[in-house]
């Protein structure tokens, strides 16, 4: 048998113990052993952005980084976004608002993107948000209404 | 910051046909919780992993799979020695199948790529690390890499294919002006963000498959003839699509594997196509080649169009990419001949794309009209608007709706086209050179059947149930309006149910005909519910209308009322309750209707019924014009689109806002092919050298400007129920020339062959 | 990937000595080890995680010059004020670098050692011959697809280029790498492929990077890195120029000039000659033009990337020329404007 070591993975404010071999990504952890398969796997390499979640605050891709080194640290998905109450974050009003998706499955990845973009203070110009957004591929080419998703989450977080 | 809930959508004029109503299923999807075809929690699952070729061509003599076996979790290997029990399925068109044996790991290798093994395991990761460990030995053979090959050729001709009137060559000769090009088009990849992959399960002799699909009934009918099962013994579940983009319309062969490994196992498998995979387990769009000559009367009357295209194959199936699609029907012109050849090269078998055929055909003629103008000294605004075709000049029918003239004057007011400086290399902006270009687009209406269910609970809820698929097109949200609308129920009150095998037939979700098709099946179906309602609420006991003699009654808002002021009223739940349902279920189709249960079924699984543009009275086709601005840096050949303006005839718009963001996507990925796009192989081997999202270039969100989109279509109600046409694929058209043809504005530079990388213009 | 055994490195030290044994990984950012993994090029049978070590990404900006601990993460040091004053190439080598969430992931020691993009070498199952990987077993690379090769530095047994930004920068301003064994040049930290392509760097086993320093210098505070690419974002350089100047006193003489070019050779490349033909002269564009054209010196085509040759001069000279008229406003008429 592979060897499994046991995790403890702070997911979204809740403890998750997972049994997963050293080499499962935090990507797979999250999809395949921690049941949340919001955050998608578009490419496995680094080169899509679908699996983008945030690690201690920042936006990563899980599919490069192990669940093991994820440990200790404090993970948040799409599913951790709204509160608890169920209401939705500003970042996914203003995608359903400015229609920032088709197919919705670069989307979690989008919105946890968007949300560390503005928090960076990278949503300074169109411009800005373009060049901030591009590690987030979309092939159904939602890119004009992601920037003005990410424009309107951002001057309401301004004001 | 704070948290809110989504606005709901302005007036309640949006939840009609033609309203602008966000997605009803986007909350799902912004919250993680639209569920995807590998996300389907399935107890005892186990995971395969496929090996594929890394030759171009040869047979497999040996596959070592003793490590593999050894490496632990591993359940099972499969090689082309082991028979999975399967027969070869039939086509699109229903064409019954060849009663022969299916081997979707064969022992003959046709191309690079190709799947010849797979490793089943208790973990995907184990199954990844055992497949590595197999070892397999070939006799190889010579292989034909591509279309630039030596070998490949000249190919096939598709005499099918071949387009005449008038003597073409003959006007050619006599015309004054005459002008001359080759153009050609790389091999290009869908890249839908999701991967392709299965989880197939069997209960019995039933077939579970959660599958992305964009044709539920067609991939559940060929699954079942693999396995010599009745069509509904297998069920595809594919409620959400990540992207399909015509390559998720039938069952691969990776999809036998799952499910035959699930078969021998006695467990669920899930098999995920990695993304190298996805290059070369189904085919893109095939590389284009074409010659297109154009003879014209000094002041710009067309002559005669010759074109002459090819396009690469596989060596297994002849599949055209029609570069002679476009060409016959964009303008007048009495003398016109079109050939088209395939040129077999070891290559999986190309696929259907985004706009297949007028695409490339699009990018040829589009750019030898832009050629032919500055080879007349005319604008190429009104080179086009010149030789419009009065007429499909084809098939020789009158159009149904065509309003290019109107998208070409339209775009180009909204673009500013008066303000162009005609001379190349004329147009500056700082340090770059800036250039302005117009590429014209038509997709054909295609019709089909469809079925709908309409389902009123008894909670005044109202169901709209179909075996359709939402893959970001919208079908959710249109098919909500439709009912909402014919129904008189507000839409906030329907649910929309699709993708699922087992629901109502309809249409394949690619050659833009679904919207059309699926709108008519449902507001036929709940028209039928209306009256029904209707019907029964006039009856009912105890039902306020009963002693008023009326014959019938509205229904505004989900309340039942006389045609009259004071009137009294009955919500769907009243009704409901008085009848003692706890349902109503009223299905119909837009089959013929002379045809038997059996054969109606029958109609969902094939293509059989389908309809071109032509085969009524009249010739059917959405249009497009757009207008792009680049700019490119001299010293370093780099392009970048700065503006873009589009405007489309698609007849009426079912939700407008859904339908400018499928127009969007489709000029970006045209931006894509333009100037990103190609799949480079080697040539040794026929491998796919660039097989990954870091190395195949598609556009991403700072490659992209502000997009302009314009409808200028009126309701063509014989194109369909509603008066819609497609919609997805003509987006695409005409954008790559429309882009070279601004490269040429600003450089001087015409390319020819796409992509437009920097190294052609240094 | 294989499977392998993973555990936290407790100090560096710890980290070194388990490093220096056979099938050790150090595992820091991941994207690039598990991407090789992912692809088979690694196969590490131990993972030693050192991301968690602490003390070990600090960025301190003094009048001397810069250090940044191994540690720091890209994006960390791009954003950092100190360090866009002190050499302004360097904050953008990493801006133009990867994308936001790479950037968040990758320290700066891992970036340094990042591995070649090379199509070939990352295929390991079609093309087993491949001297970075299997010294000896011969280069697939020569006679294929060579559009993103290199045309410097190459040997017959290998072309790749290495495909860094940040390394790219360091090396126009004479970064120092520092390990715990000793301090080297960035220059010399770099081995060209020749007969070793697997040899990257004078790295020892077990050796660990802990930070780079880049000595404070008017070039490097009057610096520009220069990136061309097919797409305008998330994507590798076609070519680039890492470049600094410093006028003499009149505004038109070169004082010290530091030019080193990316996505074209197999190690970043300094490009002495270029700063050796303009140094000490005035700056005109015809002394431009000459220099610049030094830039491939050298060079040879593989076919597919011989369009680098074209290219790069034309990115050397736009990246001094901008420089130049930012520094001096006045040679604008004579260079033209930049962009």
């Amino acid at each position: 048998m592979t060897r499994t070591i046991t995790l403890s993975l702070d997911i979204n404010d809740r403890r998750y113990d997972v049994d997963v071999e050293p080499r499962v990504t935090l990507l797979d952890a999250l999809r395949e052993h921690a049941g949340l398969t919001g955050t998608k796997k578009g490419c496995d390499q680094g080169q899509c952005g679908a699996c983008t979640c945030h690690v201690d605050g920042k936006r990563v891709l899980s599919c490069l980084m192990l669940a093991a080194q994820a440990e200790g640290r404090k993970i948040t998905t799409i599913e951790g976004l709204a509160t608890g109450g169920g209401d939705l974050h500003p970042v996914q009003v203003a995608f359903m608002e400015n229609d920032a998706f088709q197919c919705g499955y670069c989307t979690p990845g989008q919105i946890m993107s968007a949300v560390a973009c503005i928090r960076e203070g990278h949503a300074g110009s169109d411009e800005e948000i373009r060049e901030y957004m591009s590690g987030n591929l979309c092939r159904c080419g939602a890119y004009n209404n992601i920037v003005a998703a990410v424009r309107q989450a951002a001057e309401m977080a301004d004001a | 910051m704070t948290i809110m809930e989504p606005r709901k959508h302005g007036s309640s004029a949006d939840g009609v046909v033609g309203g602008r109503l966000s997605r009803i299923e986007g909350q799902l999807k912004v919250t993680g919780a639209a569920t995807y075809a590998l996300e389907y929690p399935t107890e005892g699952l186990a995971h395969a992993v496929l090996v594929q070729s890394t030759v171009a061509a040869g047979r497999v003599v040996k596959v070592d799979t003793a490590s593999a076996l050894s490496s632990p979790g591993v359940l099972m290997v499969l090689t082309p020695e082991d028979d999975l029990g399967l027969r070869v399925s039939g086509d699109w068109g229903g064409n019954p199948p060849e009663d022969l044996p299916y081997h979707p790991l064969p022992r003959e290798v046709q191309f690079n790529g190709q799947s010849i093994a797979a490793v089943v395991a208790e973990t995907r990761e184990q199954a990844a690390e055992a497949a590595r460990l197999v070892s397999v030995t070939y006799e190889e053979q010579p292989g034909v890499a591509d279309l630039d090959d030596p070998k490949a050729g000249e190919g096939k001709l598709l005499a099918h294919l071949s387009v005449a009137w008038g003597d073409a060559e003959a006007a050619l000769v006599a015309a004054p002006v005459r002008i001359e090009a080759d153009y050609r088009t790389p091999r290009e990849y869908h890249c839908a963000m999701e991967p392709h992959g299965l989880t197939a399960k069997w209960e019995d002799d039933q077939l579970i498959i959660w599958e992305p699909s964009q044709w539920s009934h067609g991939m559940a009918r060929m699954y079942a003839e693999w396995f010599s099962l009745p069509s509904e013994n297998v069920r595809i579940i594919s409620p959400f699509i990540g992207g399909g983009f015509g390559s998720k319309g039938q069952p691969l062969a990776f999809g036998a594997v799952a499910a035959a490994a699930a078969r021998k196992l006695g467990r669920p498998v899930r098999l995920a196509v990695t993304r190298p995979q996805n290059f070369t387990s189904y085919g893109g769009r095939a590389a284009t080649r074409q010659t297109i000559k154009l003879g014209a009367t000094p002041d710009g009357i067309l002559q005669a169009i010759i074109h002459r295209g090819a396009n690469e194959t596989s060596v297994y199936a002849d599949v055209p990419e029609q570069t002679g699609a476009a060409t016959p029907i964009l303008y007048k012109v009495e003398n016109f001949s079109s050939e088209s050849r395939v040129v077999p090269v070891n290559t999986v078998s190309p696929g259907a794309l985004r706009g297949p055929g007028k695409n490339p055909s699009a990018f040829g003629i589009e750019c030898a009209m832009e050629e032919l103008a500055y080879a007349l000294n005319m604008d190429p605004l009104e080179l086009r608007l010149k030789n419009y075709a009065d007429h499909d000049y084809q098939s020789g029918k009158p159009w149904s709706t065509r309003q290019l003239r109107e998208a070409l004057t339209q775009g180009a007011e909204a673009f500013g086209w008066s303000k162009r400086n005609p001379a190349p290399r004329s147009m500056r902006k700082g340090r770059k050179l800036l250039g302005w270009g117009i590429g014209c687009g038509t997709f054909p209406v295609i019709q089909a059947p469809s079925e709908a269910m309409i389902r009123i609970l008894s909670n005044g809820r109202v169901e709209v149930v179909s075996g359709s698929i939402d893959m970001g097109q919208g079908t959710y949200t249109i098919l909500a309006q439709t009912a909402s609308e014919a129904l008189g129920v507000p839409v906030d009150q329907v649910d929309v149910v699709l993708g699922d095998s087992r629901l109502p037939g309809a249409a394949i979700a690619g050659g833009s005909m679904l919207a059309g098709s699926i709108t008519g099946a449902v507001h036929k179906a709940a028209l039928a519910a209306r009256d029904e309602l209707i019907g029964l609420a006039l009856g009912a006991s105890g039902s306020p209308f009963r002693d008023t003699g009326a014959n019938t009654l509205t229904i505004q808002d989900g309340r039942l009322s006389l045609p009259r002021e004071d009137s009294p009223t009955m919500n769907l739940p009243e009704l409901l309750a008085s009848l003692g349902r706890d349902h109503i279920e009223i299905r119909r189709n837009t089959l013929p209707e002379d045809l038997s249960l059996q054969d109606q079924q029958k109609s969902w699984g094939n293509m059989s019924r389908v309809q071109g543009p032509t085969m009524g009275d009249y010739s059917m086709h959405s249009w497009c014009a757009h207008f792009a601005e680049v700019e490119v840096d001299e010293d370093f050949g780099t392009v970048r689109v700065s503006r873009m303006v589009s405007a489309f005839d698609c007849g009426r718009l079912y939700n407008p806002r859904l339908v400018e963001s499928q127009w969007r996507g489709g000029i970006i990925m045209g931006i894509g092919q333009a100037l990103l796009e190609e799949g480079v192989v080697d040539p040794r081997n026929g491998r796919t050298m660039n097989s990954n999202l870091g190395d195949y270039l598609v556009p991403t969100n700072a490659d992209i400007p502000d997009i302009e989109v314009i409808s200028v279509g009126i309701p063509d109600l014989r194109a369909s129920a509603l008066g819609g046409k497609g919609v997805g694929e003509v987006g695409i058209v005409g954008v790559a020339p429309a882009i070279a043809n601004a490269v040429f504005h600003a450089t001087g530079k015409r390319v020819r062959d796409l992509p437009i990388t920097l190294e052609k213009l240094i | 990937m294989l499977d392998f055994s993973y555990s936290r490195a407790g100090s560096l030290a710890e980290a070194g000595t388990l490093a220096a044994g056979e099938g050790v990984r150090i595992l820091a950012g991941g994207t690039t080890l598990l991407d090789l993994a992912k692809c088979g090029v690694e196969m590490p049978e131990t993972v030693i995680d050192i991301l968690s070590l602490e003390g070990l990404d600090g960025i301190s900006v003094e009048a001397t010059g810069a250090r940044i601990g191994a540690l720091a993460k890209m994006s960390a040091v791009a954003d950092h004020a100190g360090i866009s004053a002190h050499c302004p190439a360097i904050s953008q080598s990493l801006t133009l670098a990867a994308s936001a969430q790479l950037r968040n992931m990758a320290t700066i020691g891992g970036n340094l050692l990042q591995r070649t993009r090379c199509p070939y070498f990352r295929d390991p199952v079609s093309f087993p011959n491949c001297n970075k990987r299997n010294p000896g077993s011969g280069c697939a690379a020569i006679g294929g697809v060579t559009r993103n090769h290199a045309v410097l530095g190459t040997s017959e047994q290998c072309i790749a280029t290495y495909h860094g930004d940040l390394a790219v920068a360091l090396t126009a301003f004479d970064a120092v790498v520092e390990t715990d064994r000793r301090t080297i040049p960035i220059d010399a930290f770099f081995l060209l492929p020749q007969d070793r392509p697997d040899r990257e760097t004078v790295l020892e086993r077990g050796e660990m990077i802990t930070g780079i320093s880049i000595p404070a210098s008017a070039a490097a505070k009057n610096s520009l890195y220069l990136k061309v690419r097919d797409r305008q974002s998330y994507e590798f350089a076609a070519a680039s120029a890492a470049v600094g100047l410093e006028f003499e006193a009149d505004g038109r003489t070169l004082k010290d000039v530091r030019v080193a070019v990316g996505g074209v050779a197999t190690k970043p490349w300094r490009a002495k000659g270029v700063e050796e033909a303009l140094l000490g002269k005035p700056l005109t564009t015809a002394a431009l033009a000459e220099a610049a054209r030094l830039s491939v010196d050298g060079a040879m085509s593989h076919g597919g990337n011989h369009y680098k040759i074209d290219l790069l001069p034309r990115v050397v000279a736009r990246a001094i020329e901008t420089v130049a008229v930012t520094l001096a406003p006045q040679l604008a008429a004579e260079l033209g404007e930049p962009a």
